[in-house]
Formats: structure tokens, sequence, C-alpha cells
């Protein structure tokens, strides 16, 4: 009996594993078997990732475009960033790119390794009929190799200060004390703020903070030189940008915590009276119902003593790339020109439903884009932004940029902790060099 | 004299009991937190909040609107359940194989094999997609199954489990007219089941919670498992720390259940005992 039931069991799991194999296999939509690129027709395959903002706002890419053009589909198969890069880097080191969808979504600052690694992965777009002026030339640039675009930007990393106007006013001071001042202005502020409310003014994840890539790139550097070698030792302006964090370190002025998670606690748990960081910041703080109206934006504080320093940054953000494996690029080229390459009424469309600040300039002009916000006490932020993000110095771009942020990080970390300067930033030139070698 | 004893020893136990009680503190505060964030809103959780809250359907309506929740349930049923069937068959064949029959060459094979276990699975990945990428494999249970239906360790437990096996009793179903196979199934299958159950316990749960391998050659939205989901949860740049929590509940109870209907053999497979 027993061995009855085992057999059937088995029998049956066979049979159930060999029928879901036999249905990939085939495909009545004139769309793709595996998930790859899409043969002829009308359907793309995309790979994205955040189901409330990216993917939603390429579903209703694919609605606006399909209005036009009957039958037009696109597929999104949900794939976080790091699976994105999983999944291209194994298909590339196979050799076998089939299993690629036809458009993918990256993080601009991941995609230049994957260029520079991968070249034939990807498709170029430089004539596909975008007016690339209509994009800052800092996004532009993320996606760009030997003046060939090769990627649409999307998502627009332009950063912000992010400030609590509550706990300013009982400290004394206004959002315009904080516009377009420099870091040690700022550290003053910070200082005086903590004192006396007990709330910081800037909290930063201690070994992957952003603030100190935001600090360099606002001033139109990087801890690379013009031919992508780490160059922190002797690089003045890295120098100074570290001198003024590790000086608001020891002042107490920067909450330093150890992850992602506990950053965000500190701003939901109003410990934070202030965030400089990406625009999408936006999301999680709009999400705090109870701080409404509490927030507004302003520049960025700049870098003292560095006469390219600017109020502008930017952080993260992810551009749309044609993938080499795509079997109809004149479709997706098509749709993604006339959706995210040039459509302001898309973009007004997106900007309610996901809170999606564009890269393309010419929407910021619209009504959508500069109607108030309750939650900022009623200031426009999404023109604002926009209008922020034609400001930014364009910086040398390396592969390497998350191993610059940790390498110099760990320098800060270490210089607080009593480590001389020089050493700590020879140490984490050496740290760099050596992963640029790997 | 007893008596009192015994109320020494008791007395002297009660550090152990105090220690054994924060210990299991610290190993069940976890579970109970995932329990307790799944009802609660994301700035609750995020704001350290620990006791339940009543957000749970609110969490649970979220998640199932955003994410295909029964779909990838079903899917990591059906490819584990498969795995665990069908690696239990072949494993336990082979272990019994390997330490009932003789041949010169078995050891320096079993040699071979254990060193396989040396092998990190990353660094198959790459041959292994060129394989099933040109075997069209993709997206199917087969090609979620078949690197793991024979896994150097399982082989090795059933071959050191298979040792405590009685070859008298071999040597007599031999006698009474069984052949090789029967053996197989008639006696050898009944006696070992807790060892079975030990092995079905680390199979399901390895299978359950794989996630590289499929997450590579699954690119599909109907064949997404349960991790992958959970996975799908956190790439946002906002984190639901409530709808997290709940997916993170669904993605454990079928664990649990296994583990904990099997527990008492599992106890017992590890620890090789034949009844």
């Amino acid at each position: 009996m027993k061995r009855k039931l085992l057999s059937v069991l088995l029998a049956g799991a066979m049979v159930l594993s060999l029928a879901a194999c036999g249905n990939s296999g085939t495909s009545d939509d004139g769309g793709s078997s595996e998930g790859g690129g899409s043969e002829g027709g009308n359907k793309l395959t995309v790979w994205a990732w955040d189901q409330t903002f990216n993917i939603k706002a390429m579903q209703m890419a694919g609605e606006l475009y399909a209005k036009d053009h009957d039958g037009f589909e696109v597929e999104i198969i949900e794939t976080s960033s790091d699976d994105c890069q999983t999944k291209l880097t194994t298909c590339a080191n196979s050799g076998d790119y089939s299993t690629m969808p036809d458009i993918v979504l990256m993080q601009d600052n991941s995609y230049q390794k994957f260029l520079k690694s991968y070249p034939d992965a990807f498709t170029d777009l430089t004539d596909c009929g975008v007016n690339w002026d209509d994009f800052a030339s800092l996004k532009q640039s993320y996606s760009m190799a030997d003046d060939k675009h090769y990627g649409i930007p999307y998502d627009n990393g332009v950063c912000a200060a992010f400030y609590r106007t509550d706990i300013l006013d009982e400290a004394g001071y206004k959002i315009e004390d904080l516009t377009d001042i420099t870091w040690s202005k700022f550290t003053e502020i910070a200082v005086d703020v903590h004192k006396k409310t007990g709330k910081y003014l800037l909290t930063s994840e201690s070994t992957g903070g952003d603030v100190i890539m935001l600090m360099i790139q606002s001033c139109g550097a990087n801890f690379v030189n013009e031919n992508g070698e780490a160059f922190i030792v002797g690089n003045d302006v890295a120098e100074k940008c570290i001198d003024l964090y590790t000086d608001m370190i020891k002042k107490d002025a920067v909450k330093l915590v150890n992850n992602w998670d506990e950053y965000i606690s500190t701003v939901t748990g109003g410990e934070a009276a202030g965030i400089v960081n990406g625009n999408w910041m936006n999301a999680t703080l709009t999400g705090i119902e109870d701080q409404s109206g509490k927030w507004q934006i302003t520049t960025l504080p700049k870098v003292d003593g560095v006469d390219t320093a600017t109020n502008y940054a930017n952080n993260g953000g992810s551009s749309w790339y044609i993938t080499s494996n795509c079997k109809n690029p004149d479709l997706a080229k098509d749709f993604l020109v006339k959706t995210f390459g040039s459509s302001t009424e898309f973009y007004d469309a997106i900007l309610p439903a996901t809170s999606g600040i564009a890269c393309y300039l010419p929407a910021g002009e619209s009504e959508v884009y500069n109607e108030p916000v309750e939650f900022y006490g009623g200031q426009p932020i999404y023109s604002t932004l926009v209008e922020y993000s034609s400001h930014i110095p364009e910086f040398t771009k390396t592969p390497f940029h998350y191993e610059a942020r940790e390498a110099v990080n760990t320098a800060i970390i270490n210089i607080t902790n009593g480590t001389a300067k020089e050493d700590a930033l020879k140490e984490a030139q050496e740290t760099l060099e050596f992963k640029m070698s790997e | 004299m007893i008596k009192k004893n015994s109320s020494m020893i008791q007395r002297r136990l009660i550090p152990t009991y105090i220690f054994l009680i924060i210990v299991s503190f610290i190993s069940v505060f976890p579970l109970y937190w995932m329990i307790s964030a799944a009802t609660n809103t994301s700035v609750d959780v995020s704001r350290g909040r620990i006791l339940p809250g009543g957000h749970f359907m609110e969490n649970f309506n979220n998640l199932t609107a955003q994410q295909p929740l029964w779909r990838a349930l079903g899917n990591s049923f059906l490819y584990a359940i498969v795995t665990t069937l069908v690696c239990l068959l072949i494993c336990s064949i082979a272990g019994y194989g390997f330490e009932v029959y003789h041949d010169k060459w078995k050891d320096k094979l079993f040699s071979i094999l254990l060193l396989a276990m040396m092998i990190p699975q990353v660094a198959t990945m790459v041959p292994l997609f060129q394989m099933f990428s040109k075997a069209r494999l993709l997206n199917c249970t087969l090609g979620f199954i078949l690197p793991m239906i024979s896994t150097p360790f399982m082989i090795m437990m059933f071959r050191q489990n298979a040792r405590a096996f009685p070859i008298d009793i071999i040597e007599a179903a031999r006698i009474d007219g069984l052949n090789e196979v029967q053996i197989f199934f008639r006696m050898f299958f009944p006696t070992m089941k807790s060892t079975y159950a030990a092995a079905a316990v680390i199979t399901f749960m390895n299978a359950w919670n794989s996630y590289l391998w499929p997450k590579v050659i699954m690119t599909d939205n109907n064949s997404l498992t349960m991790p992958m989901l959970i996975a799908n949860l956190i790439t946002g740049y906002v984190t639901d720390y409530g709808m997290l929590m709940c997916g993170v509940l669904f993605c454990s109870i079928p664990t649990m259940i296994v583990f904990f209907v099997l527990q008492k053999q599992f106890a017992e497979g590890i620890t090789g005992a034949v009844k």
C-alpha cells in the first residue's frame, strides 16, 4: 500500500514537472517563450523593479502608447536591481543573451560598469529621435560612452535638503537660513539645533553614507581622476569634503546610523530634523502622515573654499536601456521616444500616480509640476526639483562608485576614531586601487 | 533524605532554567517580532513598535494587490515537494548502494563526490545556465529541480545512516527470495523512516528557500517563488515593513509546519537511529 502511494506520488510529481516545462515551451501570444526578447509582434518585455514607482510608470507608458498603436503591449517582469545585474552578468558570461528582455531598467550608479564590461549587451540609441538637450547633461552622461547614448534617463536622482520646519522654528531658524549656505554654516546651525532641540539636522549611514558622495559631486569632482583612476590622496576637493564631514561628526552635528532601516527610522521616529539626499526620499517622507505640512525642501549646502562648488547634486536614479536581444528595436525605440523621451503628457500623468520626478526638463514647466504640495506646506516641490536638476555639475563617472563610497566612508570613520588623516586617506586610496584591479 | 536531595537538585537547576528561559526568549523573539510587525503599519514598525497592532488585513490586502501571493505559494510548494520527493529517492538509492554493495572503486568515487561539496553553487552558475538554456529548460519545474535532486550531502547522509542498517536483514531477505529492488523498498525504506524524515526536512527547506538559481533561470512572472516575491518587496525606494513582514510570515509558515510535523523523526534521523 505504502509502496503504491509512493509510486503514485513520484509519478505525479514527474508528470507535473514535465507538464510545467511543456507549457513554457509554447507561447500563443507572439511573445517570448522564455521571458526573453519578443520576436517581432507588438509586445515588449521589460525588466524593472518597484511596483509603485518604475513598474507603475512603465505600465502607464504602455497604456499611453497602446492608444495610438493597436495591440501594443508591455510585459513587465519584476526584477530587483541586484537581480537585473546578476542575470545580466550570468547571460553575458555564458555568452547567451537570449533570455534578456527587450528593455531593462538599470541604476545610473552601476550602469557604467556593465557598459564597459559587456558593451555588446545594449543598443545604441544616439539617433533614435530623442532631443537629448531636453535632459540635463549630467543625467545623459550616466548612460553614455564614447559620445554615444545608450539609455533614456528616467528616474531623476536630483538631491535636495529636506528640513522639518517645526523643529527649525523651535531652534529659531527659518528655511531661508538654510538655503544656499555652505557646509560650515550648516554645521554651525546643526550644532545649535541639536543643542536646543536634541534633534539632528543630518543623519547618515556610517559605512555607506551618500552625503560624502553628494558633497564631492556637487563640486563637479569625484574620487577618481579623468582617466578613471583612484584619486583620493592629493585630491584637494576630496580632502575639503572629508574635512568638513569629519568635522560634523566630531561636533555631533550628524547622527551616524548602521544601516538603511535605522536611517529611515530616524526620520519616522522624529529624531531627524533634516535629510540631505535624493528626491526619492519624498516617497518615504510622505508616507509619514503625522508629519504632513512640517517638511520643506531647499538647496543643498555647498563645499567651502572650492571654486567649482555648487548647491546641487544627484544621487541615484535610473534609465531605460534596449538590450541587444531585442528583436524589434524600432518598436522599442519608438515606444521609449514617444513616452519617456518626449511626452510631457506622459510625465504629467505619472507624477500624481508615482511621485516620479522626470529627468525630462520640459516636464518641469507643466501645471501639474507647479502645483503646491500640501505635505511640504504648499511648496511646489516637483518643479523646484526639476529646476535643481538642471544645475547639477557634471563629473567623471566611475564604474566603481560604490567601492569608492565605501573606501572613503571607512576612511572618515577611521579619522574620527583617531587615525591620522594621511594614513586613512592612503589606505582608502589603496583599497580603491585594489578593488579596481580585481 | 530523598526529598531534601531532590529539592536541592531543583534549587541547583534554577540558574540553568533562568539561562534557558533567556536563550529561548532570544530565539523566539524574532519570530514574535515578525508576527507582530505583520500586524502593524510600516511607520509603526519603523518606530520600533513591539506590540501587535490591528493592521494585518490591510497589510495582507496590500500584499495580494501588489504581488501574486497565491501563485508564488503554489509554485514554491510544487517546486519544493517535487524536489524533495525526487531527491530522497535518488539520494537514498545512491547512499544505500554505496554502503551495501562492494567495489574497489567505490570509495574513490565517493571521495570525488564529497569533493564536489566544496564547489560553491555560485561557481557553477554560468555553465549550468548555459546548459539549461541550450536544453530549453528555463522557466520550468524540471529546470528548477534538476540541479538540486542529487546532492553529495544527502548521499553522504544516507550512506552514513545506512551503516546502522543491519546487513543481516538484507541477507535474510535475499534468502526469502526478494530481489535487490524489493529489498530496498520493502526492507530499507520502512526501517529508515527517520532518516528519510530528516532528509525531507533539509531538502524541503533548501528547495523552499532557494533563491539565486530560480532567479537566474525563471525569467517569467508565472514562475515566481516565495523568496523571489519577498525580494520584490524590498527593492523600491520605500519599503512597506508591515507588508514585507506579512510576506515573510507566509513564506515561513510552510517550513515551520514541515519542521514541526517531522520534528521527532528529524532528531532521530540526524542522530542516526534505526528502529
